[in-house]
C-alpha cells in the first residue's frame, strides 16, 4: 500500500487528536503517531508539520515546552490547551459532517 | 502566555526572534537524528541512514523560513534581510557604490536646491495671510510700458479708490549711517506710508506702526524695527520702545517692532521702516514709487482694475501735462514679481530635470553592467529556490538603498547649494530670506530618491531575474545570447545619456559664448585698472552744498597724489551699477514735448576728470573744470546718442537745454562718447552730465584709475577717505571690471550652473561609456584571445573595442543634435551676440562628446589588446 499525503485541512485535526490522546508530544512523536495509527497510510511531511505547529502556537491551540525525550535528549513538547480542545471537537464534528456527505454522494446507487 | 492573544504572541515572538531560530534548529536536528536512528534500526548504514533522513526531510533552510513565515513578520523580516544582503553587496564594491551614490547625490541635490528655489519663487512666494488678495498697482503708459508711480498720483489713487482695504508705497530703501552705538555703521531703512503693514496683513509684535498724521511733512522722525534689528541692537527688550536711533545725525524714535521672519522682496536688508514725510513735495512725473494694495473682501482683480482705470482717466483730464497717456495696471503681486523670474527659473528647472534623468540613466547603465557581472550569483540564488520576484526585490532593495543614500548626501549638497544660491541670486529674486528647506521640499527629495532607486534599478533587476540558472552556470551559448541583448540595452542607455548631454552642453555652450560676448562688448568706457567705491555724506555733518563739494574736491586731490593713482574723479550714478536717474529734457527754442516719457534722458553729475578716469572719449568741446562753480554759467555735457537724436547735422556746442533739477538753462560745452548704463547688452540711452558744483549730490561713486592693479589701491583709497572723515564708511568697493561683470550677474549665474551641469554630464558620459566598454571587454576576453591567437593586430583589437564605446555615443549625438537645434530657441532671450544655432557650439559639442567617448573606451581597449591568448582561452 502506497503512502498518502494528508488531505488538505485535516492536519490540524490530526495533530490535535494525537495530542489529545497521548498528552504532550514532540514533533517527531506526532508524526510517528499519525503514521502508526493510520497504519502507514498517512505520511506527515515535516515541511507541513512544523509550520502547522507554529501556526497552532500562534492561535493558542497548543503550548510548547522543552523537556526530555524518551532517549534523554532535549526536545520541544507540544501540549493541548483548552482552546485547542474546543477547536478539536469543532473540527471533528465538521469533518464527520463532511465525510458523511461525501459518503452519501459516492454511494453506489 | 495564552492570555496575550494572537497579536501579543506575535510581538512576543518578534522580540525573541534569535532564540526562535536556535530552538527551531534544535527541534529539526532532533527530528533528523531520531529519523536516522530509525533508519539505522531498519538496517541501513550510518551514512545511508543520515542521508535518507535528510532527503526525506527536504530543504531544512526552506522549512525554517516557512516556519518563521507562520508568524507573519516575514515581510518585514525579508526586507531587513534584503537590506542586509544589499549592504553587504555594496560594501564589496565600494568604488562602484561611491560613484553611484555621488552621481545620485548630485542629481538629487541639485534638484532639491532648484526645487526649493522654484518653490520659493513661483509656488509659495509670500508668508502673508491671503497672499492672493495682495495686488501690485503700477502706472502703465499707452506704449505698454509699466512703471512705478509719482507720489501725488499715489495719493489720488489712495483717496479715490473704492476697491482696496489698504494701499501703500513699497518701502523706498536708502542707506543711513548709524551712530551712537559703538562704531558708525551703514544700515538700510525703508520709507513707506502708514497702510503698508495693513496691506500685507501683518501686525507689529510690539508697539505700533505710524499713522497718517505722523506721515505728514515735518512730523517727528519715527522708526519701526525689524525683528532682527530689535534683537541685535536692543537685545529684544520691550524697553526699546521710545528709545532713539541716530541715523545720518538725526534722531528717530522707535515706536514698534515687526514680527520675526517679516520679509518682502526688495527690502530684505532693511533694519527699520520710517514715514516718507517729505515725499509730498515730489510731483507726478517722478515715477519712483512702487505701490501695493489689499483688495476689499469680494472684490476681484478685474473690478479693481476697472475702478483704477476710471481714476487714471480722471487724472489724465485733470493733469494733462503730466498724466497724458498714463493708465493703471492692477495685477496679483505674485504675478508681478514672478514675471521677471519665470523664464530663467523654467530653464533651470528643465535643466536640472535633465541632470537627474542623466544621473538615473547612468546609474541604470552601471547597475546593468554590474548585474551582468553577478549573473552567476543570481543563478545560484535561483537554483537554491529564490523566486523571480524575490530576485527582483533583492536587486531593487540594493538600488533603493543607493537611492536613499544618494538622497541623504543630496540633501547635504542641496543645503550647501542653497547658501550659494542665496548669495549669488540677483536681488530681484529675493532668495536671501525665502529660500528654505521645508517639508514640501523634503518630501520631494524623498520621493525623488526612492523613485530614482526604483527606476534605475528596474531594468537591471528585470534582466537579472531572467537568468536561467542552468545555462548561466554552464556558461553555454544561450547565456552568450543574453549577454548580447544586455549589451544592446547598455548601448541604448549610453546613446540616451549622450543625447541628453548634447542638450545640456549645447545650452551651456551658448550661454558661455553669450557671456563672453557680453563681457567683451564695447561698453563705451575702459573698465580695466579702475577702482570704484561709493560714499554717502551724512546730511547732519555735511549740511551745505559747499561742505559736500569741498569734501569731494579734497578727496579727489588726495587720491590724485596717492602712489599708483593715475587720476581720480567721481560720478553720481556709476554706469552698470544698477541705478539710473532720469527725467525730462527740453532744448531751448523748441516746444516742450507733451509727453515727457518720450523725452526722458539720463541725468548724471560728475567731478572734473571723470571722463578721463573712465576712458570715455570727449568727442567735442571740453570736460568740466574748476571754473565751473555754483555761481558761474550753468553748463552741461551731452553724450553722442543724445547729440545724434536732438541735434542731427547741427553743432550741439553752445546750445542750451533744461532738466528737472533746477530749471536753469544749461549751455552745452562738450559731447562725450555714450556709455552702456544698465547692462553691456542694452543699448546706450541719451544722457546729460552736469558739473558736481552745479548739481551737488552727497551720494557719489569715486572712480580711481590706477597705473597698475586697481584692486591694490583699496587700502590707499580707504586711507584717503578716512584722512578726511574717519566716520565715513566706503560702500561697494569694486573694480570697474567687477561692476560690469556684476551687472550681468543673472546671466553669469545661469551660465555657471549650466557649465557645472555640462561638466557633470561629461563626467557621467565618461563613466558610463567606460562602464559598458569595460564590461564588454570582460565578457569577450575569450573572443579577444581567439582573435589575437589567430593573428589580429594590436591596432585592430583596439579599433574593435573603441567602436564599442564610440558607436553608441555617435548615435546619441545624432539623436541629440536635432533636438538641441530645435530647442535652443527658448534661450534666445538670454543670449547676446550669439545665434541660438551657433555653429561653433553645435560642432564643438559633438566633437567633445566623441572625444570623451574615445578616451573612455581607450583604457579597456588597451587591456583587451594586451590579452594573453593562452590565459584567456584557458580561463573559461
Amino acid at each position: 500500500m502506497g503512502k498518502t499525503e494528508i488531505p488538505p485541512g485535516t492536519l490540524y485535526m490530526l495533530i490535535l487528536r494525537s495530542l489529545d490522546r497521548n498528552g504532550p508530544m514532540h514533533g517527531y512523536g506526532v508524526a510517528q503517531h499519525i503514521q502508526q495509527m493510520s497504519e502507514s497510510v498517512l505520511q506527515v511531511e515535516e515541511g507541513s508539520l512544523y509550520p502547522a505547529l507554529q501556526r497552532m502556537l500562534i492561535k493558542g491551540w497548543v503550548k510548547a515546552e522543552w523537556g526530555l525525550s524518551e532517549n534523554n535528549r532535549r526536545a520541544r513538547f507540544y501540549k493541548l490547551t483548552p482552546a485547542g480542545l474546543r477547536q478539536l471537537s469543532a473540527e471533528v464534528k465538521e469533518f464527520a459532517r463532511v465525510m458523511e456527505a461525501i459518503t452519501r454522494v459516492i454511494q453506489p446507487a | 502566555m495564552e492570555r496575550l492573544g494572537e497579536l501579543g504572541r506575535r510581538i512576543w515572538f518578534l522580540l525573541r526572534g534569535n532564540r526562535f531560530n536556535a530552538e527551531m534548529e534544535e527541534e529539526i536536528r532532533f527530528h533528523l537524528d531520531r529519523k536516522a536512528e530509525q533508519n539505522l534500526d531498519g538496517g541501513m548504514s550510518a551514512d545511508e541512514a543520515r542521508y535518507a533522513s535528510r532527503r526525506r526531510f527536504g530543504n531544512a533552510a526552506l522549512l525554517k523560513e516557512k516556519t518563521r513565515e507562520a508568524w507573519g513578520w516575514s515581510a518585514l523580516d525579508r526586507l531587513a534581510q534584503d537590506a542586509k544582503f544589499a549592504l553587504r553587496a555594496l560594501r564589496r564594491s565600494p568604488a562602484f557604490s561611491l560613484i553611484v551614490i555621488l552621481t545620485l547625490a548630485f542629481g538629487i541635490g541639485v534638484n532639491t536646491a532648484i526645487f526649493s528655489a522654484v518653490n520659493a519663487l513661483l509656488l509659495n512666494p509670500y508668508p502673508f495671510p491671503q497672499p492672493d488678495r495682495i495686488v501690485s498697482v503700477e502706472a502703465q503708459h499707452i506704449s505698454g510700458k509699466n512703471s512705478n508711480t509719482g507720489y501725488q498720483d499715489f495719493l489720488d489713487w489712495q483717496r479715490q479708490n473704492a476697491v482696496f482695504d489698504a494701499m501703500a508705497i513699497t518701502p523706498w530703501t536708502g542707506e543711513y549711517t548709524l551712530t551712537g552705538q559703538g562704531e558708525p555703521q551703514r544700515v538700510a531703512g525703508g520709507g513707506t506710508t502708514p497702510d503698508f503693514l495693513r496691506a500685507l496683513g501683518v501686525q507689529p509684535i510690539l508697539g505700533r506702526f505710524f499713522t497718517a498724521d505722523e506721515d505728514r511733512p515735518g512730523a517727528p522722525r519715527l522708526a519701526v524695527l525689524t525683528y532682527s534689528a530689535w534683537s541685535q541692537r536692543f537685545d529684544a527688550s520691550p524697553t526699546a520702545l521710545g528709545r532713539t536711533l541716530v541715523l545720518d545725525g538725526q534722531q528717530y524714535t522707535v515706536i514698534g517692532v515687526l514680527p520675526r521672519g517679516f520679509a518682502f522682496p526688495g527690502i530684505e536688508t532693511c533694519d527699520f521702516f520710517t514715514p516718507l514725510h517729505g515725499a509730498s513735495s515730489l510731483g507726478r512725473t517722478q515715477h519712483q514709487y512702487g505701490v501695493l494694495a489689499r483688495l476689499k473682501p469680494g472684490v476681484s482683480v478685474e473690478q479693481a482694475q476697472s475702478d483704477m482705470s476710471t481714476i487714471a482717466r480722471r487724472l489724465e483730464q485733470q493733469y494733462p501735462a503730466t498724466n497724458t497717456g498714463w493708465g493703471v495696471k492692477v495685477q496679483p503681486l505674485s504675478a508681478a514679481l514672478a514675471e521677471d523670474v519665470r523664464t530663467p527659473v523654467t530653464i533651470f528647472a528643465c535643466t536640472v530635470g535633465f541632470v537627474l534623468l542623466l544621473a538615473c540613466v547612468n546609474v541604470a547603465g552601471l547597475l546593468l553592467a554590474r548585474t551582468s557581472g553577478r549573473a552567476k550569483e543570481m543563478a545560484i540564488r535561483a537554483s537554491l529556490g529564490a523566486g523571480r520576484f524575490r530576485i527582483v526585490r533583492q536587486m531593487l532593495t540594493e538600488t533603493v538603498l543607493l537611492g536613499v543614500a544618494g538622497g541623504a548626501a543630496g540633501i547635504l549638497l542641496a543645503l550647501w547649494l542653497m547658501t550659494v544660491l542665496r548669495k549669488a541670486a540677483p536681488q530681484e529674486f529675493a532668495l536671501d530670506t525665502s529660500l528654505r528647506l521645508n517639508s514640501a521640499v523634503l518630501l520631494f527629495t524623498l520621493s525623488v530618491s526612492l523613485l530614482t532607486g526604483i527606476v534605475a534599478g528596474l531594468v537591471p533587476a528585470w534582466s537579472a531575474s531572467r537568468a536561467e540558472p542552468n545555462s548561466t552556470l554552464k556558461n553555454d551559448g544561450n547565456a552568450w545570447g543574453r549577454a548580447r541583448s544586455r549589451n544592446r540595452l547598455m548601448s541604448m542607455l549610453v546613446a540616451g545619456e549622450v543625447a541628453l548631454s548634447v542638450l545640456l552642453l549645447a545650452g551651456a555652450g551658448l550661454l558661455v559664448r553669450s557671456f563672453v560676448a557680453a563681457l567683451h562688448i564695447d561698453t563705451g568706457l575702459r573698465a580695466d585698472r579702475v577702482l570704484t567705491f561709493t560714499l554717502d555724506l551724512p546730511e547732519a555733518k555735511y549740511n551745505s552744498k559747499d561742505k559736500v563739494m569741498a569734501f569731494y574736491r579734497d578727496l579727489v586731490e588726495r587720491l590724485d597724489q596717492s602712489p599708483g593713482v593715475e587720476s581720480a574723479a567721481a560720478i553720481m550714478t556709476l554706469p552698470m551699477s544698477g541705478g539710473m536717474t532720469g527725467g525730462a529734457f527740453q532744448v531751448e527754442g523748441r516746444p516742450k514735448a507733451a509727453d515727457w516719457v518720450d523725452t526722458m534722458v539720463q541725468y548724471n553729475a560728475s567731478i572734473p576728470g571723470y571722463f578721463h578716469a573712465m576712458g570715455i572719449p570727449i568727442l567735442r568741446g571740453r570736460d568740466f573744470n574748476q571754473q565751473d562753480s555754483a555761481s558761474s554759467l550753468s553748463v552741461g555735457i551731452v553724450n553722442d546718442t543724445l547729440a545724434r537724436q536732438y541735434f542731427p547735422g547741427q553743432d550741439p556746442l553752445g546750445q542750451r537745454y533744461k532738466d528737472d533739477y533746477d530749471g536753469k538753462w544749461r549751455t552745452i560745452v562738450g559731447v562725450v562718447g555714450s556709455v552702456k548704463h544698465q547692462q553691456p547688452m542694452k543699448p546706450p540711452v541719451p544722457g546729460v552730465y552736469a558739473p558736481h558744483a552745479q548739481w551737488t549730490s552727497s551720494w557719489m561713486t569715486v572712480t580711481v584709475r590706477a597705473h597698475g592693479d586697481a584692486a591694490a589701491l583699496t587700502n590707499s583709497a580707504r586711507a584717503a577717505v578716512h584722512g578726511l572723515d574717519p566716520d565715513l564708511p566706503l560702500v561697494k568697493v569694486r573694480t570697474m571690471r567687477q561692476v560690469v561683470s556684476d551687472s550681468i550677474a543673472e546671466q553669469r549665474l545661469l551660465m555657471q550652473f549650466l557649465v557645472g551641469f555640462g561638466v557633470f554630464a561629461l563626467l557621467l558620459d565618461a563613466i558610463g561609456i567606460y562602464g559598458i566598454v569595460d564590461y564588454s571587454v570582460r565578457q569577450r576576453t575569450r573572443e579577444m584571445g581567439i582573435r589575437v591567437a589567430l593573428g589580429a593586430s594590436y591596432q585592430s583589437v583596439i579599433r574593435l573595442v573603441l567602436q564599442r564605446g564610440t558607436l553608441p555615443a555617435a548615435v546619441g549625438v545624432l539623436v541629440g543634435l536635432p533636438v538641441a537645434l530645435a530647442g535652443s530657441g527658448i534661450l534666445r532671450a538670454m543670449l547676446y551676440g550669439v545665434s541660438p544655432r551657433d555653429w561653433a557650439v553645435f560642432l564643438g559639442v559633438p566633437a567633445v562628446l566623441l572625444l570623451i567617448a574615445a578616451g573612455a573606451s581607450f583604457l579597456p581597449a588597451r587591456r583587451a589588446a594586451k590579452v594573453d591568448p593562452i590565459g584567456a582561452l584557458r580561463c573559461e
